[in-house]
């Protein structure tokens, strides 16, 4: 595991994408995370920020984000469908190969596990022509899926070659959610990791939740769990994952801050982690067996 | 005494029915024409408002597209699939999370519902193949041509080759199971003179389609995800190879693809059409 497994994602750092890509390039990452702002956003429209992530050399990660798509019916599940369909055009112009979709947090949504699964088969046959994976992720305040376990359930469940998972670390510390039942997951159905932490112990509300998720991450090694996510990290690793891992941080003190100094505190981060898991493949001292 | 096995039936859902016909689009239809013939294809009608011409031997029916089209080299545009009904076959097809086309019909044409395939493919859907046909009401047949002209050597649709990317047979098998009711033949069951890649047998079992991912070591051949070929089938082999060579096709007649009891690959016609000839216990 080196530099090349990490990327970072534009949302953390503010101002215009040609920076911040520049900035991401400059402290040695290959590949970058993006946001659909990044190509509506752009002052260019949409396919000259395609041309600046293509002229970047950075290898695209993957493309979030998806939300609210599963449990709806009627007008709303057509709504969402067309939203799906124009991410996927997106995706595809940005030569993604991942489109990131968080449960829902809708009322509206279902929580009939049977049409959940069919909305997931549908999104995934969208994609199918395109050549791009759905990664399904539990968002911890999701209305009914906010925990890797239930996306798993659900997405092993539809079965679907281009269905898989994204296990962010911060839902899991979110949620407090154990981490045993990975064992199970396949690690061919990951397709992508996102990691990042944050500098409390205890989220007691929902709203807590959103609020730290939006505005308080840090990187890996920054924030209190840091025991938990390089464990999180070695088992990825020990099931066979050797996927993409993307720095999900998004951080109110970092989109104020040079981008030279966010994106080396990523890189810092790379280390952290990297050693963590290279050194729990020495044999430990005076160990039993 | 044989015991009945309780094997389950793959499910046809929208009740594919065979392949109603394969479209090509070309910038040069003469020269497409020129090949088809040599197949053993005649031109039989014309399109009422574009530059679209219906070619056909046996039960094949063959549409050469020109209308807006820019590239000369001729691609395989569409495959269109008899079913039970169109517009039931094509909303199924949308509640899966297939990809609607826009329509293309003028006044009193035919609107032919269709779907998004490979590449930039399409994949049709047509019910009216009985009392009057699609081409009834918008083709008008050349006078002094049989409409319905003999197979030569029992030629009739085989199936249809696709091209993909590495690692992604498994999706489209998902696409072509899912939305139709294709199963995949076990490894090493093939037809032909090309054994490699994937075999989807239709829920129909009148007709395969073949999934070929890009040869290991091919980094440096030009790939891309598309239909690339049609397979014709023939009860006997040599004979509708004799037949073809006869009328000056020619076959690749070297390596293992050349032309045997199983199977016979024609050269390259256009830059980028070629034909192949499989035994089949097909009817055609």
């Amino acid at each position: 595991m080196n530099l090349a497994h990490f990327g970072m994602d534009t949302i953390t750092l503010a101002g215009p994408l040609e920076a911040k890509l520049d900035a991401m390039r400059a402290a040695g990452f290959t590949q970058v995370m993006l946001n659909a702002n990044d190509l509506a956003g752009h002052p260019g429209g949409p396919a000259a920020a395609t041309e600046t992530v293509r002229k970047s050399g950075l290898r695209v990660t993957g493309f979030q984000v998806l939300r609210d798509f599963e449990g709806l019916s009627g007008h709303l599940h057509a709504y969402k469908v067309d939203i799906a369909k124009a991410m996927l055009d997106m995706c595809h112009a940005l030569g993604s190969r991942v489109l990131l979709c968080c449960s829902s947090t809708s009322s509206h949504a279902t929580a009939d596990p049977e049409l959940l699964k069919k909305d997931l088969q549908k999104l995934a046959m969208l994609a199918v022509p395109y050549g791009i994976r759905i990664a399904y992720e539990a968002l911890s305040w999701g209305r009914h899926v906010n925990e890797y376990t239930q996306a798993w359930d659900l997405v092993a469940e539809a079965d679907r070659a281009n269905l898989g998972l994204a296990i962010d670390s911060f839902h899991i510390l979110a949620t407090g959610t154990s981490t045993e039942r990975l064992g199970e997951v396949v690690a061919g159905k990951i397709v992508l990791v996102q990691l990042a932490d944050f500098m409390w112990r205890e989220i007691r509300s929902r709203e807590e939740r959103i609020d730290t998720a939006r505005h308080f991450r840090v990187f890996p090694g920054e924030g209190v769990h840091s025991a938990e996510v390089a464990k999180l990290v070695r088992t990825l690793d020990d099931l066979g994952y050797r996927g993409d891992y993307s720095f999900e941080v998004f951080n109110d003190d970092y989109t104020q801050l040079p981008h030279a100094v966010v994106a080396e505190r990523a890189r810092r981060s790379v280390k952290w982690l990297t050693d963590q898991v290279s050194r729990r493949s020495l044999p430990l001292r005076g160990a039993a067996r | 005494m044989t015991i009945a096995e309780p094997l389950p039936q793959p499910s046809n859902p929208v009740g594919i029915d065979g392949i109603e016909f394969i479209e090509f689009a070309t910038a040069q239809p003469q020269a497409l024409g020129a090949v088809l013939e040599k197949i053993g294809f005649h031109a039989v009608a014309r399109h009422r408002s574009r530059e679209v011409m219906l070619y056909r031997q046996g039960t094949m029916n063959l549409i050469v597209n020109s209308h807006g089209v820019s590239e000369a080299t001729p691609q395989l545009k569409a495959i269109a699939l008899r079913v039970r009904d169109a517009g039931q076959a094509w909303a199924h097809a949308l509640s899966m999370g297939a990809w609607e086309i826009p329509t293309r019909a003028s006044a009193m044409e035919l609107n032919i519902p269709g779907i998004h395939g490979v590449g930039d493919s399409l994949l049709y859907f047509v019910d009216r193949t009985r009392d009057f046909s699609i081409y009834d009401v918008d083709f008008v047949y050349d006078s002094n041509t049989n409409r319905k002209p003999p197979a030569l050597a029992g030629l009739h649709y085989f199936g249809v080759v696709q091209s993909i990317y590495g690692d992604r047979t498994r999706d489209w098998v998902d696409f072509y199971r899912h939305l139709f009711g294709f199963s995949v033949l076990p490894e090493g069951e093939y037809f032909g003179v090309l054994p490699k890649g994937t075999l989807l047998e239709s829920p129909c079992h009148k007709f395969y389609l073949q999934l070929i991912e890009p040869p290991p070591g091919s980094e440096e051949i030009h790939w891309e995800e598309q239909l690339v070929r049609i397979g014709l089938g023939a009860p006997d082999v040599p004979a509708a190879t004799q037949a073809l060579k006869a009328r000056g096709v020619v076959f690749v007649d070297r390596g293992p693809v050349q032309p045997s009891e199983k199977g016979a690959l024609t050269q390259v016609y256009l830059g980028g059409v070629t034909f192949e000839l499989v035994v089949s216990h097909l009817q055609g």
